[in-house]
């Protein structure tokens, strides 16, 4: 059983983030300046990088949780710093320590699947929708699908 | 301008933020002049569930456009498979006429064109996925290898999964072409306007011409309360309306009534709508009116309600009258004017005449059905819009699931089996199904 320090040297390893010349680009282009109003350094990836190479307790932090885990960070790092990647084995290590107040599970198969700060975005933007549509976001993508099947066919 | 304002301002005070609505603005909608008589007819792709064999042929050949290569993983289209009943059904985006995914894009990537296909502009995209989160089918599907967003864009109007179904279970239409009952409908409504109200005068309460008499049901059942004798000549006259009702449903309220052609008219003029109180929403109403005139007609001996009869009114009037019979007519903008509250109200929860029709439509021989297999659910809904009564379940059709339609308050419009593109609502009879294999409606 490898313990959290080792995790987060992984996910170092596998997103390249010793390499972050703290450019600020991925702030730039990231979709979470347009999402929450309460948009900061602490939220945007470079304060993650960041925080993660100090070695701060980066796994217990709620602001790992915001990411939509998009490749805007990662397409325009000069670096090849993959953001999501580093903030996917953060999440994972957060699951494993137990720490799933902030990770949404599937309703039908009990798979997390999307993060809670996420999925209240989506919920605030499909406010005017009719609240019948809120009913899908409970359950994950691919057992949607098998609802869908069930239902149609 | 916003130089001046900002010198005059402290630098704390000033508001740098720039979101993506100053950078890029959403186009607004415009609508041609023409879709106000003709809706435009977009093309999609139809799923037929009973001739797929769940080869994943459409996987395959829709991999070739997205990555250029055969990788039934990054399609657009997806096979489910339902191993414990050997069922198949293929995921594909609907396009749908209010698209959920648009709203919930981040970086508004999505983008719903001029004719109807949903796109996602690759260049803003950011594979984040929650396109997918917000679609109630999950039609958008991220490919695993490279993490990609792939959508159906109907291959810009020439789909390929559509040519190389081997069963013929995919098919590209358009909708149907010709809304041939709305004329219809409106030419019976006029003409039996300009019959019952102008030529005939007093036709709908009652006439007689030799031997064939018609009679008002609603007028018939207060006349047998007030003078407490039964006439049968009457009796049997107000059976002619009745009789109809069973054979062919409320088709006298949606087709022939003269005042419903006036709420249809005001209705054009007042596209939108106030709302209405809820506590008045009860489509009870109209059965405690109707107890109300019998009940009221008993105790004072004369036809109270036949007095404020909007229909009667109407096809009193006409012409050159006393003061007393023209004056009565101020009740009918008085009752047209509920319209601007929701569409068909005196309809819907006041009518006596219709309470008798809904109650004779109790034996009614038709039905309309909304067969869940065929209709393309969230995506589309215009027969929940166009109801002029509102009796359609929108939720239970974005639930995906049959709504089932009281035909003792439906008027037998057939607005919904007109506007149906995929002509899932139909008329049949009460003891059919729906389709062959689905349940009874």
């Amino acid at each position: 059983m490898k313990n959290t320090k080792d995790k987060i040297d992984e996910a170092k390893r596998a997103s390249g983030a010793d390499s972050c010349v703290e450019c600020g680009r991925c702030v730039a282009v990231c979709p979470m300046a347009e999402m929450y109003a309460n948009f900061s350094i602490e939220m945007s990836p470079r304060g993650i990088i960041k925080k993660t190479l100090m070695g701060d307790p980066v796994v217990e932090d709620k602001n790992i949780w915001y990411c939509t885990e998009c490749n805007a960070g990662t397409d325009t790092c000069p670096q090849g710093v993959s953001c999501r990647d580093l903030i996917r084995k953060l999440r994972e290590a957060a699951v494993d320590e137990n720490l799933l107040e902030n990770a949404k599970t599937c309703k039908c198969c009990g798979r997390a699947f999307v993060a809670i700060p996420v999925e209240d975005f989506v919920f605030a933007r499909l406010k005017d929708e009719p609240a019948n549509v809120f009913g899908v976001l409970d359950i994950c993508p691919p057992c949607r699908r098998e609802i869908y099947l069930l239902r149609n066919a | 301008m916003m130089k001046q304002e900002t010198t005059q301002k402290p630098m704390a005070e000033q508001d740098f933020s720039l979101n993506l609505e100053d950078l890029r603005p959403r186009p607004k909608e415009k609508k041609h002049l023409s879709e106000y008589f003709m809706p435009r007819r977009h093309s999609f792709i139809i799923f037929h569930p009973d001739r797929c064999t769940g080869c994943g042929a459409c996987e395959m050949i829709c991999s070739t456009r997205n990555v250029e290569k055969v990788a039934p993983v990054s399609a657009s289209v997806k096979v489910v498979r339902d191993q414990k009943e050997g069922k198949n059904f293929s995921i594909l985006c609907q396009h749908c006429r209010k698209p959920l995914c648009l709203p919930a894009c981040p970086t508004r990537a999505i983008e719903k064109g001029d004719d109807g296909i949903v796109r996602i502009d690759k260049l803003f995209c950011t594979e984040c996925g929650l396109c997918t989160m917000a679609c109630p089918a999950a039609a958008p599907i991220k490919d695993p290898g490279s993490q990609e967003i792939h959508k159906c864009d109907l291959c810009e109007g020439d789909p390929l999964c559509v040519k190389h179904c081997p069963e013929n279970a995919l098919t590209f239409t358009r909708g149907k072409a010709v809304r041939w009952i709305k004329g219809l409908r409106w030419t019976s409504q006029l003409i039996s306007f300009l019959l019952l109200v102008m030529v005939f005068v007093g036709t709908f309460c009652y006439f007689r011409t030799g031997s064939v008499s018609f009679a008002c049901p609603t007028g018939t059942l207060q006349n047998i309360a007030s003078s407490g004798t039964i006439v049968l000549v009457g009796v049997s006259s107000a059976l002619a309306l009745l009789i109809l009702t069973v054979l062919a449903g409320r088709l006298f309220c949606g087709w022939v009534c003269p005042f419903g052609f006036v709420l249809d008219v005001v209705d054009k003029i007042t596209p939108r709508k106030i709302g209405w109180p809820s506590f008045l929403k009860s489509r009870m109403t109209k059965y405690g009116v109707l107890a109300g005139a019998v009940g009221g007609s008993y105790a004072l001996g004369f036809q109270v309600f036949c007095t404020v009869c909007p229909i009667g009114t109407l096809c009193r009037s006409y012409g050159v009258q006393s003061f007393f019979r023209s004056a009565e007519l101020a009740i009918v903008p008085v009752l047209a004017s509920l319209e601007i509250a929701q569409r068909r109200s005196w309809c819907r929860y006041f009518c006596p005449v219709g309470a008798v029709l809904g109650l004779t439509a109790l034996l009614r021989m038709i039905k309309i059905v909304i067969g869940a297999k065929k209709c393309k659910k969230f995506s589309c809904i215009q027969c929940a819009e166009v109801c002029p009564v509102g009796i359609i379940d929108a939720d239970k059709l974005r639930e995906g699931l049959s709504p089932k339609i009281p035909m003792t308050e439906c008027i037998m419009c057939m607005r919904c089996v007109d506007r149906c593109p995929y002509s899932a609502a139909k008329i049949r009879f009460r003891w059919q199904r729906a389709t062959p294999g689905e349940g009874r409606i």
